[in-house]
């Protein structure tokens, strides 16, 4: 089943993910790539995972434009609730 | 007297009126006869007729026996007492048993005859013989018959004191009748004593009052005696003396006149008692000329004490003001030591005005005091007065002593307003030295300063990086040398002052400590100084000169350096647009390209040589510590990072190319096709503003995004926002924010080659799916490249759908997501 679960990424980016999605190509806001030893991986982020919220944001109704100039604006800790890949 | 006669008749009554006439006789006599009858005794009754007998012996011969007012018997008694009393081996105490020894008897006779009886041969233990030889001398002598017997008496224990009696008054009368005359004899002399015992009253009386008048004579003059002693302790020794008078010497005096008057009124109470004229004493000597002598001894003893006292509250007081008088003069004598030597003192003479002022105010102070010790003077002088007039003994000393305080008093007072004048005098020829003092202070001060200043222009170290500098430098110096004889005659002014200075302290004999006070500028550190900003002048010249031929010399260096860099910079430009342009214009084959390029670098490579050189001239530069040049724009720097982006511009350059040509044959491009890329690129590679760049180049054969996004819209791309920004993540992947024209080819020729979009991508999918929603594991296995499939398989999700089995996958929003992909 899957699970929720929160990351507090340190800034500045790279984060070290490959964001996928949105509601313009009517995908979940989904990890597609991890870079090998990055921030995201060592927060345990895997790929698949959805992106339920960015920085306390929900990313309900996102698109991907949206999802990722939020990400990118992002200059101190990035926060994260992501839900696991079933 | 007579009694009457006998009856001469012999009959009994003749007898009794005989013997009557006897008794009555004997009672006229005051005897009373008691039971003693004339006829008892004519009858012959013993013991009638002894009693009467008895009692007239009794009466007659004893009875008027009168021995010191004793009477009778115990007259009698007492008579035999006293005339026995000096025979010691006699005591009478009765007239019985006292008389057994005869020795009584025999020491009354011999008392009275010592003659008759040789008393000391007598002794005690032959009473018979001691009695007889009593009566036998007794009848033979005085009369008296014997009328005891001697054995009778011895042999009776207690013998007739009755018989005793009788017989002794025998001897009584006998002797009292010697007595008689004794008595008679006595009062005559008793008389006789009397006068004689007046007499000598008298003579006594005379010889005191005599003595007692020679002493008050003597005493007299003593108390009158007015002559003061000179000194307390023997005025004292007066008044000791006349204490002791009074308490040892007069009281016996006293008590002699006392005694005189006494003896006085006893002698004439004696006299008047005596019935003898009263006693008139010798002229001089009478009673009222010694009251009057005495009154006269009181009245001067009174006045001598008072003088005494007088005399010693004189002495006191003269003694007192005499010590006042020493305590005041030493006082004053030890204040006054000195001063004279003080006010003497020429010490003015070389002192400082400072010095002088303190002088001033401790005369001052000085003549304060010897104001307040002026009543002390003359408390001196009015201590000495009333020693005068109370005429104290020693009044020489103490005026002589006055004297000389008062002249010295006076001394000082001369000596004080001397001082005073000459401290004023000295004091305003001071001021007027300080008042030159204070200017010469006030010109040497700031003048010293100037050339303080100027010796330290003179030697400055400057530093000068051009020829204008070191030229003005040189025009200041000229200018201070301008000022040169302006200050001469300030420092001429300067020394005047002193100079006057010591004129006045030559003229007026003032030695000066030769310290200004109000500076430590001396006229010898003006001089000096002045001296050595001289001989600075010449220096400073030579330096300049120096400096300027060295400012000359650079610029030559500068010059040579400018030259080099004049031509190097611009050449470097040169290649370096030359070089752009060869790889940004659109001549010639790629081939073409790559070689002129490689005819640059040899070009490049041989032109180092200049740059050494121009390194060389550059360090001569340095080391001259030249850091301008103005006769170039190009500093080293420039030319060096000029230089270097030159190398590495050539070395990219050729780096593209190669690359382009790679491309070129990887992608099957033809050189047209790649021309109008060139074309593309170089419309949209816009300039860079601004900078002293040296390889500032119209084209640097990079875009920004913009630019690139202008480039694609010219194209015919329709772009979205997620579209242009999949593109950027293509062409800049590592998000430099430029294109190159290298990423620009390969994104345009993949872009050619194919354009995928996820519609195409998903009618791919579709074909391999074979026209399925879904997509399976095995049938991408199938189709794709194990790599790809392996990759599409762990990135699709599943699908979702009833109809479609477990493992399926979701291509479609696999591929739009392809699309929708940013790196974050």
């Amino acid at each position: 089943m899957s699970s929720s679960y929160s990351v507090s990424l340190a800034g500045p980016a790279p984060w070290g993910f490959r964001l996928q999605g949105g509601k313009d190509f009517c995908l979940p806001l989904t990890i597609s790539r991890l870079t090998e030893g990055g921030k995201a991986v060592k927060a345990g982020m895997n790929t698949g995972d959805i992106i339920l919220s960015i920085n306390g944001i929900s990313s309900e109704g996102m698109n991907h434009l949206e999802a990722q100039n939020k990400i990118k604006a992002c200059t101190g800790n990035l926060s994260l609730t992501l839900k696991r890949k079933s | 007297e007579r009694l009457p006669k006998p009856d001469k008749g012999k009959m009994r009554f003749h007898k009794i009126a005989n013997v009557n006439k006897a008794l009555d006789f004997i009672c006229s006599k005051g005897v009373k006869l008691v039971s003693i009858g004339a006829e008892e005794i004519v009858d012959g009754n013993v013991k009638m007729t002894l009693g009467m007998i008895w009692t007239i012996i009794l009466r007659f011969a004893i009875q008027d026996i009168s021995v010191e007012e004793t009477s009778a018997k115990e007259g009698l008694l007492l008579w035999c007492q006293r005339k026995t009393a000096p025979y010691r081996n006699v005591n009478v105490q009765n007239f019985h048993i006292s008389w057994k020894d005869g020795l009584a008897l025999c020491a009354l006779i011999h008392r009275h005859r010592p003659d008759l009886i040789d008393y000391s041969k007598l002794r005690k233990d032959d009473p018979i013989g001691n009695l007889n030889t009593a009566f036998e001398v007794a009848e033979k002598f005085l009369d008296i018959p014997k009328m005891l017997d001697a054995e009778d008496i011895v042999n009776t224990p207690k013998p007739d004191e009755k018989a005793i009696m009788t017989y002794v008054s025998c001897f009584y009368h006998a002797f009292a009748g010697a007595e008689q005359a004794e008595t008679a004899a006595n009062r005559i002399c008793k008389v006789l004593a009397v006068n004689q015992e007046n007499e000598k009253l008298m003579e006594e009386y005379e010889k005191l009052a005599s003595e007692l008048l020679e002493w008050i004579r003597r005493t007299i003059p003593w108390l009158e005696n007015r002559v003061a002693e000179q000194t307390m302790r023997a005025m004292q020794q007066k008044l000791e003396d006349f204490r002791d008078y009074r308490r040892v010497h007069k009281p016996p005096r006293v008590q002699e006149k006392c005694q005189l008057e006494i003896n006085f009124n006893t002698l004439q109470t004696k006299l008047r008692l005596s019935n003898r004229p009263a006693f008139m004493p010798s002229e001089g000597k009478m009673v009222s000329d010694i009251a009057n002598a005495w009154k006269g001894l009181e009245q001067v003893e009174k006045g001598y004490e008072e003088w005494l006292l007088t005399e010693i509250r004189r002495l006191e007081r003269l003694d007192h003001l005499a010590e006042k008088f020493k305590q005041k003069c030493g006082m004053h004598e030890a204040w006054t030591a000195g001063k004279e030597e003080l006010l003497s003192q020429k010490d003015y003479e070389s002192a400082s005005l400072m010095e002088i002022r303190a002088l001033m105010r401790k005369h001052e102070a000085f003549e304060s005091d010897l104001a307040a010790h002026q009543d002390r003077v003359e408390q001196i002088a009015a201590i000495a007065q009333e020693l005068n007039e109370l005429d104290y003994h020693d009044a020489a000393t103490v005026n002589a002593r006055c004297q000389g305080i008062c002249d010295q008093w006076d001394n000082l007072g001369t000596l004080t307003q001397k001082r005073r004048d000459a401290l004023e005098r000295v004091e305003k020829l001071w001021e007027t030295i300080d008042q030159l003092y204070l200017e010469f202070a006030k010109r040497a001060a700031p003048f010293n300063n100037w050339m303080d200043g100027a010796m330290e222009d003179l030697q400055d170290m400057f530093i000068v990086h051009s020829i204008e500098e070191i030229q003005s430098l040189i025009t200041a110096h000229d200018q201070f040398k301008a000022t040169l004889p302006e200050a001469d005659k300030e420092r001429m002014a300067t020394i005047g002052i002193h100079n006057e200075i010591l004129k006045i302290a030559q003229t007026y004999g003032i030695k000066l400590s030769g310290i200004n006070p109000y500076t430590n500028l001396s006229q010898q550190d003006i001089n000096n100084k002045w001296d050595t900003v001289k001989h600075l002048v010449p220096l400073r010249d030579q330096m300049l000169q120096e400096e300027v031929a060295r400012q000359q010399a650079n610029e030559r260096l500068r010059r040579q350096f400018a030259a080099q860099a004049n031509i190097i910079g611009p050449w470097i430009q040169t290649k370096m647009e030359e070089i752009s342009h060869v790889s940004v214009d659109i001549a010639g084959s790629l081939e073409e390209q790559m070689n002129s390029l490689k005819q640059y670098e040899q070009n490049i490579i041989n032109y180092k040589s200049n740059i050494d050189k121009l390194e060389g001239d550059h360090q001569l530069s340095q080391e001259s510590l030249i850091f301008d040049n103005k006769h170039t724009n190009y500093s080293m720097e420039h030319v060096r990072v000029g230089w270097e982006q030159l190398l590495t511009t050539i070395a990219r350059t050729i780096n593209e190319v190669e690359n382009q040509i790679l491309t070129r044959d990887a992608k099957g491009i033809s050189q047209e096709q790649l021309n109008e890329f060139r074309a593309s690129f170089n419309h949209f590679d816009r300039l860079i503003p601004g900078g002293y760049n040296l390889c500032l180049q119209k084209r640097n054969g990079m875009m920004d995004p913009d630019d690139f996004r202008a480039c694609l819209i010219s194209m015919g791309y329709d772009l979205g926002e997620v579209e242009f920004a999949r593109i950027m993540t293509l062409v800049d992947p590592n998000n430099t924010g430029v294109v190159t024209f290298q990423a620009f080819i390969d994104f345009m020729t993949r872009e050619t080659a194919e354009t995928d979009t996820a519609e195409q991508v998903m009618a791919s999918f579709k074909i391999l799916a074979s026209d399925k929603n879904y997509i399976t594991m095995d049938e991408l296995r199938r189709e794709l490249p194990p790599e790809q499939a392996e990759y599409c398989i762990s990135r699709m999700t599943r699908y979702v759908g009833s109809d479609a089995p477990t493992g399926a996958l979701d291509y479609i929003s696999f591929s739009s997501a392809l699309y929708g992909e940013s790196d974050l």
